[in-house]
């Protein structure tokens, strides 16, 4: 028979989601609770093994049809781009993307070129872009709030989940960009050459949500 | 200054001896597939004018095209596609010609891709292109040429078709700017269902809107033309979708054992000069289409001769990649049956010697060493299999 199906699950919050999603289904998830250091794991139920990965690399494993599905969050999706199906809407997960700045001060004052601290440069430059805003982009790798702190930025866009972290920090939401949460993503080949199987697999996901 | 004298440009590589051999005997597989069925070989400069590729219709993204400027500050590109060149060569020269014509290429396109992706920005292609004809027989004659690209390769494949006329139709019928009618595009491309949806409820309620939401989940079988009749109550349509089934009929009586046809209506591509029926191949283990085409008869009108038109092209690198992968590229290897050793003083006459045996159909090297003891060892290692020796008291 064919080779099982492999899904590409992002490592972390989303990993723990879809597994529990897997086991309201009715699969058998031990391998993946129990996954030690092993980065490929069996899911016998589903006829699938899963493969743990970072969110970016979710998506180049799914481009190149070496993991038929992916599990990945929409800001990824957003800021890599690529070729592939994104059929599925899971609904967990869920966040947004804002424009935060320091407290009281106004983004849009004054006239020069403003700039951002983001780890999406491509959501930023895209996002003010449609604007028709120029902008300085800088992009940072760890907590981008301290950035307007130190005064390198003039405000920052991210992942806004509950908005303690900009609170606590003196930083407040401008405006909202767009909302996120997880997405089922599948290779434009594997939908075609496995189609019923990977039907039969969403559509048990969709109606588990 | 960092000098980048040994390494080949990101996306690029060369091709040695068994990779090579590999594409080039891909290519004469192709080349004999086209040429049996009338197709002659054209042969386009790499190098275009930017104008060529950038149409009133802009099928090409400059950012993905490689730029150079000529002798006179002329904009060039490195050609992105060999459809255009062959559209503007055929509105050009061959605009007097007998139709149909029917032409075929094997040459490199490049376009400039995103980096560390994995992608080749120089990639070598074979196509075809069949022109001066809208009959049925046109289609299903470029389906089953796919068809045999695809079957050559003893793996099983899917050859997908799709028509371009059923959105174009449904998004005519929409009160949307030209934005906005792309970025819906886009989402059935990507069947992205949840935001397909939110975009088009924003634009009502009406029949076209709710076909454009089926649209992406109508691929799979023959099944797909009766839930297609259903889900898209439209009376020109109707007809787009009774050709196309016909088509799929007859492809699919074509098909060998291995192959499949397969139908999506939500085939909407980017590129697209295509008015027509659309296909793209795909061979088991690739993540990738290795073939795609379709009809595009407004085309090489842009270029003042309004002629219709259908084609494909095969991506040659994809194929090698999934040989490569699945079989066993060694026996691609290049290897000598024979090698000539000639004692010093005989030089000639081991020359003849060689050239006897290669008239007999073997691969004879001559060897470059002092001694026959060195031709041995070197025969050893490079796995040929018989070594003649030419000295003075050899007759001939």
């Amino acid at each position: 028979m064919n080779k099982p199906l492999r899904i590409a699950l992002t490592k972390g919050r989303l990993e723990k989601d879809t597994i529990q999603l897997f086991e309201k289904i009715g699969f058998d998830c031990t391998a993946l609770r129990e996954k030690g250091r092993k980065l490929i794991l069996p899911v016998p139920d589903a006829k699938a093994e899963a493969v743990l990965a970072k969110a970016n690399d979710v998506i180049t494993y799914v481009e190149h049809g070496v993991c038929d599905i992916g599990i990945v969050g929409k800001d990824t999706i957003v800021e890599m781009g690529g070729k592939f199906f994104e059929l599925v809407d899971l609904g967990f997960g869920k966040c947004r993307f804002a424009l935060a700045v320091k407290k009281g001060s106004d983004f849009y004052s004054g006239f020069g070129v403003k700039t951002i601290a983001t780890k999406y440069p491509n959501i930023a430059r895209n996002y003010f872009e449609s604007k028709g805003m120029d902008i300085e982009i800088v992009k940072i790798e760890g907590s981008v709030e301290l950035a307007p702190l130190l005064e390198l930025a003039d405000g920052i866009v991210d992942i806004v989940e509950t908005g303690t972290t900009l609170k606590e920090n003196g930083l407040e939401v401008a405006e909202y960009i767009m909302p996120i949460s997880a997405r089922v993503i599948v290779n434009t080949v594997s939908l075609k050459m496995r189609q019923k199987e990977i039907e039969n697999l969403i559509k048990l996901m969709e109606e588990n949500l | 200054m960092k000098r980048y004298d040994l390494l080949t440009p990101e996306g690029t590589k060369d091709l040695l001896f068994e990779e090579s051999m590999l594409h080039r005997s891909i290519k004469n597989t192709l080349d004999n597939i086209f040429r049996t069925k009338g197709y002659s070989e054209v042969i386009t400069p790499a190098l275009e004018f930017f104008d060529v590729f950038s149409l009133n219709s802009n099928y090409f993204p400059q950012e993905n095209m490689y730029k150079l400027t000529d002798s006179k500050g002329r904009l060039m590109v490195l050609r992105p596609d060999s459809t255009m060149p062959i559209a503007r060569m055929t509105a050009t020269r061959l605009k007097d010609a007998t139709l149909p014509l029917r032409l075929y290429y094997n040459q490199k396109v490049y376009r400039s891709e995103p980096a560390l992706k994995g992608r080749s920005d120089e990639i070598s292609q074979m196509g075809i292109e069949l022109i001066g004809s809208s009959m049925k027989m046109a289609d299903v004659e470029i389906c089953s040429t796919a068809i045999d690209s695809l079957e050559a390769w003893g793996m099983k494949y899917t050859l997908e078709i799709g028509h371009i006329g059923i959105f174009k139709e449904l998004v005519s019928n929409l009160d949307a700017d030209e934005n906005q009618k792309e970025e819906i595009r886009k989402l059935i491309e990507k069947k992205n269902f949840p935001a397909l949806n939110d975009m088009l409820d924003s634009f009502g309620n009406s029949p076209a809107i709710q076909s454009l939401k089926k649209l992406p989940s109508l691929f799979g079988g023959e099944e797909v033309f009766e839930k297609a009749k259903k889900a898209i109550p439209d009376e020109k349509i109707r007809f787009i979708l009774d050709d196309l089934r016909s088509i799929y009929n007859d492809v699919s009586a074509l098909c060998g054992k291995d192959g499949q046809v397969a139908v999506d209506l939500g085939l909407v591509n980017k590129t697209d000069y295509y008015t027509g029926i659309i296909i793209k191949g795909y061979l088991q283990g690739h993540g990738a289409k290795v073939l795609s085409g379709g009809r595009y008869d407004k085309l090489i009108s842009e270029f003042g001769y309004d002629v219709p038109a259908v084609g494909f092209a095969v991506d040659v690198n994809a194929v090698s990649k999934v040989i490569a992968k699945n079989g066993d590229i060694n026996s691609y290897r290049p290897v000598s049956d024979v090698i000539v050793y000639s004692a010093p003083g005989n030089e000639i006459k081991g020359i003849k010697t060689a050239n006897k045996l290669r008239a007999k159909g073997d691969i004879v090297e001559n060897s470059l060493f002092e001694t026959l003891d060195a031709t041995r060892e070197y025969a050893r290692e490079k796995k040929i299999a018989k070594i003649v020796v030419v000295e003075e008291d050899i007759d001939e």
